[in-house]
């Protein structure tokens, strides 16, 4: 914004931040800065930094944050400055802003009118009424409605005037970036960014922090993943990731919807993402004991499984769906004492083993894989403002750049015998087009004046 | 090679090397009516290029596929060249400086050959993946790239202006356009860009919301053009307010574009991130 020589007394603190040098300091800053979180990878491990940089850059890297570049205390002190900075500069050019817009342009003199960006003057003899009236009509038919003045000397002053208000878009295109600012501020105080992992069939009433995976979200309601889909094209790549989810609330089934990656489910303000999913292994294996007594254990990955009469616990290790045709599961295999041991199981082929001195039999009846859906989990109660602020910026621009204050005066008055006519006209923006509608009621005025021909 | 939209692109790179090439003549030589032929000539690439492009969009449905040529890098490419192409000759129309197009065709033709011929560059259609699957991809390349090819419009107007000097006499460089016209095109030129940057980034913000809930994640793609932003920024607020003209916004308008190809570029091949289905 531009610095007006009005400013706010002579405190160097203000006097520093209404400086447009600072404003441009700070881009030339944010632009620099903004690259190192792009290089250095963002959101890993302290021992990934440790590994890669070495000592000495690792401790640069803890001291400044850079691991977590974009919300590091320095980086947030330069958009706060930056903040602070749009709105001073933006309060100080504000008594200026108010003068142009409030000042009425109408007062003109004939002598200002001679000196304006594009002007125009005839001269006729004698005083002609009627002539005065036909200028008049065709100003009013190329330039549009007029407001009139009359003069003391008893001239008129005719203007049509168009986008005064232009002097306002600067404002809307910077308290945009405040208003997007203040919409991400608002939706990070309160809202949320959570995960979700849904087993088809399986219910939940929380979600899990992404900043904390400790941290429960609850949600108010439940939200229940009935299938999981995926599709893929010809080529092996990805078609479709599908999951049907139903909301529950109070016991009673609220809402079902298919979500899809660009096709997210809201209930209450909470949004369900189709973000990821896993494939999950679930495995039955009938173990007979020495005695010829025989049970069938289901294992679910991530689970261990005992059968405590015949002292045996089981656990799943590893799965892969198809071994020359047939699956085949790697088992983890705890006595009553706590020792372990470990087995590979195929489809159809019975094996035995030891465990607290007694020989098992072990047949992986069946193996199986369940879906199992991951969902980003969101609340943000700020992004409409975000939004209105994204809006701001454009129309903002748009209004800046393209819409000018015009105007255009007519001057009907008389000097001594003769009658003077001036054309004026000014704008601060498109002067071309502008020349171009000038032109137009001064060929207009050449032709009622005669001069045209 | 078939009759295909391939065969009609690789024939657009060749007329864009011929556009360039006789605009260079045009400006060396300074004969009118090879200015004219280049005209028609870029003409003459852009129509070929949009049949091209219209031709691979029905390719995509023949295939089952169904969707706009804006999906890969092969196909933001010859998109770039084509805006790139369309502000030049909307310029060219509306100031009348043919010079001009010996410092913004060659752009076009670059990026053309690199996606014809690189080895790097897959044409081949693909179909989309998941997280490509929205309406939002159309609006969202659409805009970006009509600022990117402004900036690159802009770099080469800014490259004419520092080639220039300030000389008056009547060498090759002195028939370039004034440093006053080239300074005031520059500006508007970047105007027009900053503003669909602008939309570019928005959209984008839109469509991550739906995609992934969030508007943004400082993903490196995001990053740089951001960064792009605050350099374009910069160039403006410092015409605005401090006055800088000419030489200092030149470069800029050249540094900006640097910041361009790498958020185009830069960050694909160089940086990973989300926009990773970019490079291939």
């Amino acid at each position: 914004m531009k610095n007006t020589k009005n400013s706010s007394g002579s405190n160097p603190v203000w006097q520093f931040f209404t400086s447009v040098r600072l404003a441009i300091f700070l881009l030339i800053i944010l632009a620099i800065t903004s690259i190192i979180g792009t290089i250095i990878p963002q959101g890993e491990s302290m021992q990934f930094y440790l590994d890669k940089y070495g000592p000495d850059m690792f401790k640069v890297i803890k001291a400044l944050k850079l691991d977590d570049t974009y919300h590091s205390w320095w980086y947030l002190t330069l958009l706060g400055l930056f903040s602070v900075n749009l709105i001073v500069c933006t309060l100080n050019r504000l008594p200026f802003t108010i003068k142009l817009f409030k000042r009425d342009y109408i007062n003109v003199t004939a002598d200002y009118l001679r000196r304006v960006t594009f002007r125009r003057e005839w001269r006729i003899s004698g005083d002609r009424p009627e002539l005065k009236e036909k200028i008049l009509k065709i100003f009013k038919k190329i330039a549009g409605s007029y407001r009139h003045k009359k003069l003391e000397n008893g001239d008129d002053v005719f203007m049509v005037e168009s986008g005064k208000w232009s002097y306002w878009g600067l404002y809307g295109l910077h308290i945009s970036i405040l208003i997007i600012f203040a919409g991400a501020v608002f939706g990070s105080v309160t809202g949320f960014k959570g995960r979700l992992m849904l087993l088809e069939g399986e219910t939940s009433d929380h979600a899990v922090a992404s900043s904390d995976p400790s941290k429960k979200i609850p949600l108010g309601f439940s939200i229940r993943c009935d299938r999981f889909f995926v599709d893929f094209y010809d080529t092996g790549a990805p078609k479709e990731f599908r999951s049907d989810l139903t909301v529950i609330e109070n016991g009673k089934e609220v809402m079902k919807k298919s979500i899809l990656v660009n096709d997210p489910l809201t209930y209450k303000g909470v949004t369900f993402y189709q973000s990821s999913y896993q494939s999950i292994p679930e495995v039955s294996v009938q173990v007979t004991d020495p005695s010829g007594a025989s049970r069938t254990l289901v294992i679910p990955a991530f689970q261990r499984v005992s059968w405590p009469e015949a002292g045996i616990t089981m656990g799943l290790m590893k799965f892969l769906p198809n071994v020359h045709g047939v699956p085949a599961v790697s088992l983890w295999i705890g006595d009553s004492t706590g020792r372990a041991d470990s087995i590979w199981l195929f489809k159809g082929g019975p094996k035995e083993i030891m465990a607290g001195g007694k020989t098992f039999k072990l047949n992986l009846l069946d193996a199986s894989e369940r879906y199992m859906t991951g969902l980003q989990v969101k609340k943000d109660p700020g992004v409409w403002i975000v939004w209105l602020g994204c809006t701001a910026l454009i129309l903002g621009f748009a209004i800046v750049f393209w819409v000018g204050h015009r105007r255009t005066w007519l001057y009907l008055g008389q000097d001594g015998k003769d009658m003077v006519v001036l054309l004026g006209g000014q704008t601060n923006k498109n002067r071309l087009k502008f020349e171009q509608d000038f032109e137009a009621v001064a060929q207009a005025i050449d032709e009622v004046t005669g001069e045209g021909r | 090679m078939t009759f295909s939209s391939s065969y009609l692109l690789s024939i657009t790179t060749f007329i864009y090397l011929g556009a360039a090439a006789l605009y260079l003549i045009h400006w060396v030589f300074r004969v009118e009516k090879v200015g004219l032929l280049a005209t028609f000539v870029t003409l003459a690439g852009l129509i070929c290029q949009t049949a091209g492009i219209g031709m691979r969009w029905v390719e995509s449905y023949q295939l089952g596929y169904g969707h706009a040529p804006l999906s890969n890098l092969y196909e933001s490419l010859v998109f770039f060249a084509w805006v790139t192409v369309l502000v030049y000759l909307i310029i060219e129309y509306k100031t009348k400086k043919r010079v001009i197009g010996a410092f913004a065709t060659p752009f076009a033709t670059l990026a053309m050959a690199y996606a014809s011929f690189s080895p790097d560059v897959q044409d081949t259609i693909q179909p989309l993946i998941p997280a490509l699957q929205s309406n939002w991809l159309i609006a969202h390349v659409i805009t970006c790239f009509l600022g990117y090819a402004s900036f690159a419009v802009a770099c080469g107007m800014g490259i004419m202006y520092l080639v220039r000097g300030s000389g008056e006499g009547k060498g090759l460089l002195s028939s370039l356009p004034s440093h006053k016209v080239l300074d005031e095109l520059m500006h508007q030129t970047i105007v027009f860009g900053f503003l669909w940057l602008s939309v570019g980034i928005i959209t984008g913000a839109v469509w991550a919301n739906q995609a992934w809930g969030t508007y943004w994640s400082w993903d490196p793609k995001e990053t740089w053009s951001l960064i792009t932003w605050f350099v374009y920024a910069t160039a403006l607020h410092a015409r605005f307010v401090r006055g800088w003209q000419g030489k200092r916004i030149a470069l800029l308008s050249i540094i900006g574009f640097i910041s361009v190809i790498f958020t185009y570029f830069g960050v694909n091949f160089l940086l990973s991130g989300l926009h990773s289905y970019g490079s291939s």
